[in-house]
């Protein structure tokens, strides 16, 4: 019985670990057509470019893969990215402080993240609804804050954030998205708090069993999916210096796209930031060589609408092959 | 002696009846009450055959949500499949095709949709609203592709006519009534619609019964697709023109109507005649805060507001209710 199980689970990391080359794998190849399609790809200001551009989807998928491991999608991450950063904008023009406005999106990004899981856990909202449908109420709210204007230009202390380099070298958003990175690897992976997070998303009824408070879990994940998107927003806002109501309309599906390419399922229990992060690479480098390439933008939806299903659906055929050997 | 306990049992029959109330009626009997306060016009016969013909669509959309639900699955597709169907109407008409025909496609367009989502959900397994948000963007790269990313405007006059009042009647009105009457008799008294609510309320013993559910499941959303389109031919008609992003944020108003209306997620509870209860409060409020003077800029913000609140109450009181018994 004990050998049976422990064999399980030796093939069970092999396929976890043959997921991932095969993902690393996807990606160095990515990386070679580009450097033959455009020869300047591999210049150092390209890639960390590329990598620049990848840390907002990189930080709003690190919040979404501890709610999507834990079996609740949060659909709204585009709109509190939004609202965050329209709020700091608002602050930064009225001349208060840029730490006082950096706060006042991160609170409000948390606030957000516990309304939804208020209405998840309390009301027993299923998480699409909940966050889909506060979604198209908080970009309603963003839009009377803004009254269709776009606010541009901010102070430079503040814009350090989106184009300063930290000691002359690290461009501040990679900065900020390691922190965020290593942050979520460790909780994830070595902490109590990360595991109750699996527990939850494989098996809610066993996780309480064995004395998890899956609310109260299920809550953590949606207001840690709030404060990183609310951190995106601040990046993005002072990358881009400016802000318009639609600003983070574009990054709900890149974002989801980017998890399920990182190896978790929407059925939850399964997922990794690093995973993650390679999966986020990969749409950065998708959407570069599709300028490249000159594709129009109308059809960027529709690929990267493409790719999720591409990527679930292979993720659900190999299951199933699985299951019948 | 007797007097009183026939008082008291009068009051519980009361109470039953009171119960009996979709608790929603409730909330749109006080919001028409507080819009005829504020607006001499609202309870005029031209407001109410307003709201008639605004929520003619959504009735449409909202009842193939409302079946798709009762199977147990979602699809966040129907936004972008209303706008889709619409579109190809309008193309094919610019094209001198005749109107029968012209409808005709953009039926099938409609059918088509559903189909190629229901076989990733009910062939492939994959999670309703992960498949269904994935084919969503691939639908409006495909409206934004079709139209260039600009209206089309439908040169057919005769078309209008659909979407025209008749002596003070809304066409629209009468059209989508007759046929939610023959949806509701669709979904209670016909094979295919016994077999979805049996789905929905037990998958694996529907099965063991003989019922080729996976079948089934993928018929729901080509059906949902067809009604869909329906909705679309007739906005279309309506609008006269065929937007890209006509549609899009319909599916939750149509998930919104079907919860409203008390269909749940689970156990195939609900019925597709109460969705319209779900219709008319959402049509209450969009015409109400437009016939009350309410700034355009905030209507999204409140309506998105009014609605989550609606759907915590409508949950909440359900919750009550099933908690009493």
């Amino acid at each position: 019985m004990s050998i049976q199980t422990s064999k399980l689970k030796l093939k069970n990391i092999d396929s976890r670990l043959y997921a991932t080359l095969v993902r690393v794998l996807i990606l160095v190849l990515f990386s070679v057509i580009m450097t033959i399609v455009s020869p300047v790809f591999l210049s150092t200001r390209n890639i960390s470019n590329i990598i620049t551009n990848a840390s907002v989807l990189i930080i709003l998928g690190v919040g979404e893969t501890i709610t999507i491991i834990t079996a609740g999608t949060d659909l709204s991450i585009g709109s509190t990215l939004t609202i965050t950063s329209v709020i700091a904008a608002i602050m930064l023009k009225a001349g208060i402080n840029f730490l006082l406005a950096i706060s006042a999106a991160l609170l409000l990004g948390v606030l957000i993240g516990l309304l939804n899981g208020f209405l998840i856990t309390k009301i027993k909202l299923p998480p699409f609804i909940s966050t889909y449908g506060l979604q198209w109420a908080i970009f309603g709210f963003a839009y009377v804050i803004l009254k269709g204007y776009v606010i541009y230009d901010f102070d430079p202390t503040f814009r350090f954030i989106g184009n300063g380099n930290l000691f002359g070298i690290l461009p501040m958003p990679i900065f900020i998205m390691i922190i965020v990175v290593l942050a979520g690897t460790f909780l994830l992976g070595k902490t109590t708090f990360g595991l109750e997070f699996y527990a939850t998303g494989a098996n809610v009824e066993s996780a309480e069993m064995s004395a998890v408070n899956t609310k109260q879990v299920t809550r953590r994940a949606f207001i840690i999916s709030g404060f990183l998107s609310a951190v995106a927003g601040i990046v993005l806002l002072a990358r881009i210096n400016a802000i318009q109501a639609n600003i983070g309309q574009p990054y709900l599906l890149p974002t989801i796209a980017t998890v399920y390419m990182g190896g978790a399922r929407p059925a939850g229990g399964q997922g990794s930031i690093f995973g993650t992060v390679i999966g986020a690479l990969i749409m950065t480098l998708v959407s570069n060589g599709m300028n490249l390439l000159g594709v129009p933008s109308v059809w960027r939806d529709a690929i990267i609408g493409a790719i999720i299903i591409a990527t679930v659906l292979i993720d659900a055929l190999a299951r199933k092959r699985l299951e019948k050997v | 002696m007797k007097n009183a306990l026939l008082a008291s049992s009068n009051k519980n029959r009361l109470r039953q009846l009171l119960d009996d109330v979709p608790p929603v009626i409730w909330i749109i009997l006080l919001l028409m009450v507080t819009f005829t306060f504020l607006s001499k016009n609202y309870l005029s016969m031209s407001n109410l055959t307003n709201i008639a013909q605004q929520g003619a669509v959504l009735l449409l959309v909202a009842a193939a949500q409302t079946f798709v639900i009762l199977s147990g699955g979602l699809d966040l597709s129907l936004g972008s499949v209303l706008t889709l169907s619409g579109i190809t109407t309008a193309i094919a008409l610019n094209a001198g095709i005749p109107i029968p025909i012209a409808i005709l496609i953009g039926l099938i367009t409609g059918a088509a949709c559903g189909g190629i989502t229901g076989l990733l959900i009910a062939y492939a397994n994959i999670q309703p609203f992960i498949a269904s948000l994935g084919i969503q963007g691939i639908f409006y790269g495909f409206a934004l592709a079709l139209t260039k990313t600009t209206a089309i405007f439908i040169t057919n006059r005769d078309f209008a006519v659909m979407g025209s009042k008749i002596n003070g009647i809304p066409m629209a009105a009468i059209i989508s009534g007759i046929l939610y009457l023959v949806l509701i008799k669709v979904s209670t008294d016909t094979q295919f619609g016994r077999y979805v609510i049996a789905i929905g309320g037990n998958e694996s013993g529907t099965r063991l019964s003989g019922i080729d559910t996976t079948k089934y499941k993928w018929l729901v959303y080509v059906f949902a697709g067809f009604v869909t389109a329906l909705g679309g031919v007739l906005l279309a008609s309506r609008l006269e023109v065929a937007d890209p992003i006509v549609g899009v944020g319909w599916e939750f108003d149509a998930i919104a109507a079907t919860i409203l209306g008390g269909t749940t997620f689970t156990m195939g509870k609900g019925s597709v005649s109460k969705t319209i209860i779900g219709v008319l409060l959402i049509s209450v409020i969009r015409n109400g805060l437009n016939v009350i003077g309410v700034p355009s800029i905030w209507q999204p913000a409140l309506t998105g507001t009014l609605l989550i609140a609606s759907i915590v109450f409508q949950i909440w009181f359900s919750l009550r209710k099933e908690a009493r018994q």
